[in-house]
């Protein structure tokens, strides 16, 4: 008797990628790498999910997993582990370099994203605005970014900076100098640990990925991770060998500028043309209601006489 | 730092040698320090001494609020304060004395990353035993923060610093934990430390580096703090590693 499947519930794809969330990017490409038979919702409603939160695991048993180390465990225990072939050491360096992503490079991602104004309003908010339902589209967003900038705050108040600039600038080169770290480690390899991906692969893509694909304004860590070559390439590397569909997403961004746009032409021509007859008609209504503008039935022959008249009572009237 | 006032500062640095009274403040050692602040101070001494620097170790009640990041320790050297291991390290490069500069890239890689892996597991792990455990706050940690300064004041202090620990445990993921997934996180941080130190005296090579004063100064305070419960001493592996 076969048990439920698991699903894994996360944000959908965009931006050229599998997911457009960091947490769920590192979920689906262990669950990838691992072979994990998982039934996939992608959602971009949270609310939706059996947690409340995005990604969500429910396991076959029907318990619900969100947080995501839990998740990677929890499909350890199910025998699809990436790390099994690791040594001790290995497993011992897989802890470090990820305290080091979360200490150096976590706060960076989130400032890029949710924190730098130009980032936030032109990428982030607009995809998520665009992908959540109403009405959440209006609050979810901007709750989102509270939730992250107090996030960020709490993480990085410890150094109380004078102002926001020095803080950014000192964040933005300790994530210079975790980027040449990793690059450094990685070295020629293919993956971190040699010819096969563990879960700290998973981890160090989604960063990556996240950075590298999404077509930042103001992309200064961009810059330099792209002087990164080998970490360019690893990504890249990893994307079309385990999500070739997704990957293949990203040549139609040539075509979809186009496509996008005749769609919203014809709407926004039609929206034009209906505001302007709403504005008319409110103006004609207020008109008539008000009686500036009164239409009398008169006699053809009266008709211009009585016109006058009545425009002039009404001017006396005013 | 920003990059100017760094460049600025490791060039005031670099002018002048090591002098002889320098000095490292932290807490009062006998009733006011805590676990988390001892050990810092104790791996910052323990770096400078790798590094035969000379330190006066002074203990300040107000050592916290006297410190530019508000954490102790910090160091007065010449006429500059320097506070945490990390800026710390960096002073004393710019100084000219340096323990890991014959590590190659990617050990240094290594290093970088196991200090974060302290930083991030045993030093939040301690915070939370200060500070979350309600057995250890009521007896140990009130009693201790506000021992040198008068009623109402030491409360008052007190109840403000947990709940500012308590607001960093839950952004960072850390409030919904118990005390045995804390423990287990301890346990497994210590197993990986364990690992990348086989049977080699220090972490590289032969020579101590500052991950080494780093591990020595929390292992140290965790195996020699009196707690209400031993539970955080016994998951260290004992003695072939010191």
């Amino acid at each position: 008797k076969m048990a439920a499947p698991m699903e894994l519930f996360c944000w959908s794809g965009g931006w050229g990628l599998p997911s457009v969330d960091l947490d769920s990017l590192a979920v689906l490409t262990y669950a990838r790498f691992t072979g994990a038979p998982l039934k996939v919702h992608k959602i971009s409603n949270p609310w939706r999910s059996p947690s409340g939160t995005l990604p969500a695991l429910r396991t076959s048993h029907g318990e619900v997993i969100s947080v995501p180390h839990k998740i990677i465990t929890h499909l350890r225990k199910e025998k699809y582990n990436a790390d099994y072939d690791l040594s001790a050491r290995q497993g011992a360096d897989t802890l470090a370099f990820m305290s080091l992503l979360e200490e150096k490079l976590l706060p960076v991602l989130v400032h890029t994203f949710w924190i730098d104004t130009k980032n936030y309003v032109e990428v982030t908010r607009k995809w998520y605005a665009e992908a959540m339902p109403f009405p959440l589209n209006f609050f979810l967003p901007g709750r989102m970014q509270r939730q992250y900038m107090e996030r960020l705050e709490l993480l990085s108040g410890e150094h109380m900076p004078e102002d926001e600039e020095e803080l950014e600038k000192e964040l933005y080169r300790e994530a210079r100098e975790c980027l040449t770290l990793l690059s450094q480690r990685l070295g020629s390899q293919k993956f971190f640990f040699g010819d096969a991906p563990a879960s700290l692969d998973a981890f160090v893509f989604s960063y990556l990925a996240l950075l590298l694909q999404a077509k930042l304004p103001s992309g200064k860590l961009q810059a330099h991770l792209r002087g990164l070559h080998n970490l360019c390439a690893y990504c890249t590397h990893i994307l079309s060998l385990y999500f070739p569909w997704d990957g293949a997403e990203v040549p139609p961004p040539r075509q979809t500028p186009a496509g996008p746009e005749t769609e919203e032409e014809p709407y926004r021509r039609r929206n034009q043309i209906l505001s302007v007859l709403a504005g008319l008609a409110a103006m004609v209504g207020y008109a008539l209601l008000s009686g500036i503008v009164s239409i009398q039935r008169a006699t053809p022959a009266r008709a211009p006489g009585t016109r006058a008249l009545g425009m002039a009572e009404e001017d006396e009237e005013e | 730092m920003s990059l100017v006032a760094e460049a600025f500062v490791s060039q005031i640095a670099a002018a002048e040698p090591w002098p002889e009274n320098a000095t490292l403040y932290q807490q009062l050692k006998g009733e006011q320090i805590l676990l988390s602040d001892n050990a810092a101070s104790l791996a910052v001494q323990a770096f400078l001494q790798m590094c035969n620097l000379p330190i006066k170790v002074v203990c300040r009640a107000n050592a916290e609020y006297m410190s530019p990041s508000g954490k102790v320790p910090f160091i007065h050297v010449g006429n500059q304060v320097v506070s945490e291991l990390g800026p710390i390290v960096q002073f004393v490069k710019a100084k000219g004395h340096s323990l890991s500069d014959g590590l190659g890239e990617v050990q240094k890689a290594e290093m970088k990353a196991y200090m974060e892996l302290v930083n991030n597991m045993l030093l939040t792990a301690e915070l939370y035993l200060q500070w979350c455990d309600e057995a250890t706050v009521g007896e140990i940690t009130h009693a201790r923060y506000g021992s040198p300064y008068p009623w109402p004041l030491n409360h008052i202090l007190a109840y403000q610093k947990q709940w500012e620990v308590k607001r960093k445990m839950k952004a960072i993921g850390w409030g919904k934990k118990t005390l045995d997934q804390v423990l287990e996180d301890v346990d497994q941080c210590c197993q990986a430390l364990s690992q990348r130190l086989g049977t080699q005296p220090y972490f590289f090579n032969k020579q101590p580096t500052e991950l080494d004063a780093l591990v020595f100064g929390h292992l140290y305070t965790i195996l020699t703090t009196q707690l209400t419960n031993d539970e955080l001493s016994e998951k260290i592996p004992l003695p072939d590693t010191w």
